[in-house]
């Protein structure tokens, strides 16, 4: 293996792990405050990745317009989350978390249902818009630009998140609903409205990340499925719903998968769930495990 | 059991061994993957229901059994098919056992369920690489067996045959876990769910019962899969997908999980929606969805929990006197 190789495989490495974040992002939020493992997420991504689809086609014509159609599924999914928070998570708040599973699976399959009925069950692909069709050469290294674009946005949402969880005063106050909710209502704080805006802004990143990582997909009624068990992984990794620990889990997990596509070509995804098995082996807890957030 | 449940399984009983003669072949076929699956919900929770752990991919365990047993009957290999069914079910609990061994001493809830999930997922794309298992295209046209008794051989090659064959083995396996779980052992294994701590602290071997339940479960979930793969003449790797896994636990959600009876409830009537909304693309998910989302908003505690609260109802006990093992207070406590 060349240096060359190396570094071809620490940036694909990079970008998917980027496009499991972004997906990731909002299932980890969700995870780590309200404490649901989220079925649907997959579902409200491909949502997602539909409406921006409708708005841009096959070929959008300019990157912002493409941003912009992200932002506008984000919103939509986000506005679809605020209906599933009130007919259903809300519902389900104090009754046990398995019972969430089952209701967030059945919304997985309504979702579904409603793609095939809007959409049809034909597979669609999308070109990046024209600033992003070509690569980046450095030296003899070739970057597709639409990864570097990927990266980028990974990048972005992580700092944006990490720094209103972590920074800002809504954030504080859902680290502490998340620590102890009781208490965060014994204090005054309006624990419903910060538990339902966790969900908005969830669904709000699970749409934008359909958004994003639209161009060079299928969209197919099955594009949930393939991001949501890499995007459960990085969550479990990072350990137990720390956005901190999901990107640097999320890095991880992309990076093995293409390092894995380059040593062992004929078994895709192996690595990936083994060095899950033997991480949680050996950290049960998670990278990050202890402080949730 | 009360009267009411064994009337309910006697006319069940009866309608499951009386279908081939009023049923055509498809409802035939499809009520013998109704009796197999029922057996694959029930080893599920026994792990869930019973004991508090969930497995998100118990459909490896399903694949283990179904793959052997599909192997050994392809390859014309000359062993009576019971002993087939008996090593599919000893494998089965030995890797659950092993993987129990490992797994259990680290962690129990979600991580649990990911890991189990993690596993069946390297299982399923080893058995998609392995030439020797037919990759993504599966085992294809198995053979269905004889039961060979030395006196008496009974040919299942025919539909009818092998569909009797299956009700006998799954009415078996049911009451094999129902002694299970209302023995001694189900009931130690009730109280470490409500409370692992206590249950420690009264001297239980707590590790050593949860191994137990889980390897109880791998191997009868193995059989569920050997008993599959004759009766489907195919398995793919698709039985090991985490997409399998959740159809025990939807069966046993929906029926109700605390209940013994519930997760076959389930799966009859999940399997009665599939077969009903198999002609329409689309609205086939919407109406599950919808469905499964109706009554876990209207019945948390499954069919079964619905139709026991509405017998209390109808009884109509004296206000005031609280029955102390309600549900909702049970449900809390899991």
């Amino acid at each position: 293996m060349t240096l060359l190789d190396l570094a071809f495989t620490l940036v694909n490495g990079l970008a998917t792990g980027m496009a499991v974040f972004l997906v990731a992002a909002g299932l980890t939020l969700i995870f780590g405050i309200l404490k649901i493992l989220n079925f649907a997420h997959g579902a409200f991504f491909m949502i997602g990745a539909y409406v921006a689809y409708t708005i841009v086609g096959s070929n959008p014509s300019s990157i912002w317009l493409f941003i912009l159609a992200a932002v506008v599924a984000g919103i939509v999914v986000a506005v679809l989350g605020f209906i599933a928070d009130r007919i259903v998570l809300q519902r389900l708040r104090n009754v046990d978390e398995a019972y969430m599973l089952i209701a967030t699976f059945a919304v997985l399959m309504i979702c579904s249902g409603i793609v095939k009925l809007i959409w049809g069950v034909n597979y669609a692909s999308i070109n990046p818009p024209p600033m992003l069709d070509g690569a980046v050469i450095i030296g003899q290294l070739f970057i597709p630009s639409y990864s570097l674009f990927v990266i980028i946005a990974g990048i972005v949402v992580f700092l944006i998140l990490d720094f209103a969880i972590h920074r800002t005063w809504l954030g504080k106050l859902l680290q502490s609903v998340a620590n102890d909710s009781w208490m965060s209502g014994l204090l005054g704080i309006n624990v419903p409205v910060a538990l339902t805006s966790t969900v908005i802004a969830s669904f709000l990143l699970a749409g934008l990340a359909g958004g994003l990582l639209l161009a060079n997909q299928t969209l197919s009624p099955i594009l949930g499925e393939s991001f949501l068990l890499l995007a459960f992984m990085a969550v479990i990794i990072g350990g137990l719903g720390n956005v901190r620990g999901a990107f640097i889990a999320a890095i991880l997990l992309g990076v093995i998968e293409s390092a894995s596509s380059l040593l062992m070509p004929n078994m895709p995804g192996m690595a990936t769930y083994i060095f899950v098995i033997l991480f949680l082996l050996a950290k049960p807890q998670g990278l990050l495990g202890g402080q949730r957030i | 059991m009360s009267s009411l449940k064994v009337t309910a399984l006697v006319i069940s009983g009866i309608a499951f061994a009386s279908l081939p003669f009023w049923a055509d072949q498809g409802i035939m076929f499809l009520a013998g993957l109704v009796l197999i699956e029922a057996v694959f919900a029930l080893s599920w929770n026994l792990l869930f229901g019973f004991t508090g752990l969930a497995s998100f991919g118990h459909a490896a365990f399903f694949a283990i059994g179904a793959y052997l047993t599909g192997y050994a009957l392809r390859t014309g290999m000359e062993a009576p098919f019971l002993l087939m069914i008996l090593a599919s079910g000893l494998l089965g609990a030995a890797v659950a056992a092993i993987t129990g061994l490992v797994l259990l001493r680290r962690t129990t809830g979600i991580h649990l369920a990911i890991f189990t999930l993690a596993l069946a997922e390297v299982l399923r794309i080893i058995i998609g690489y392995s030439t020797t298992l037919g990759r993504e295209d599966g085992l294809a046209s198995i053979p269905r067996p004889t039961l060979d008794f030395g006196v008496i051989a009974i040919d299942l090659s025919s539909g009818r045959a092998y569909y009797w064959f299956l009700c006998v083995a799954a009415a078996l396996l049911a009451w094999l876990l129902w002694v299970v779980c209302h023995g001694p052992f189900g009931r130690t294994l009730v109280s470490l769910r409500q409370d692992p701590e206590r249950t420690a602290f009264m001297g239980v071997n707590v590790p050593g019962y949860r191994l137990a339940a889980f390897t109880i479960s791998g191997g009868i979930a193995s059989i569920s899969g050997a008993l599959y793969a004759p009766w489907a003449q195919i398995v793919t790797p698709e039985s090991a997908h985490w997409i399998h896994s959740t159809q025990p636990m939807l069966a046993s959600l929906l029926g109700g999980v605390h209940s013994f009876w519930g997760p076959v409830l389930g799966t009859v009537l999940f399997s009665l929606i599939n077969y009903l909304t198999r002609n329409m693309v689309g609205l086939a998910e919407l109406v599950i969805g919808i469905t499964l989302l109706v009554i876990v908003l209207a019945a948390p505690t499954g069919v079964m929990g619905l139709l026991e609260n509405l017998r209390k109802r109808a009884e109509k006990r004296p206000a005031g006197i609280a029955d102390p093992i309600e549900m909702p207070a049970e449900r809390q406590a899991s």
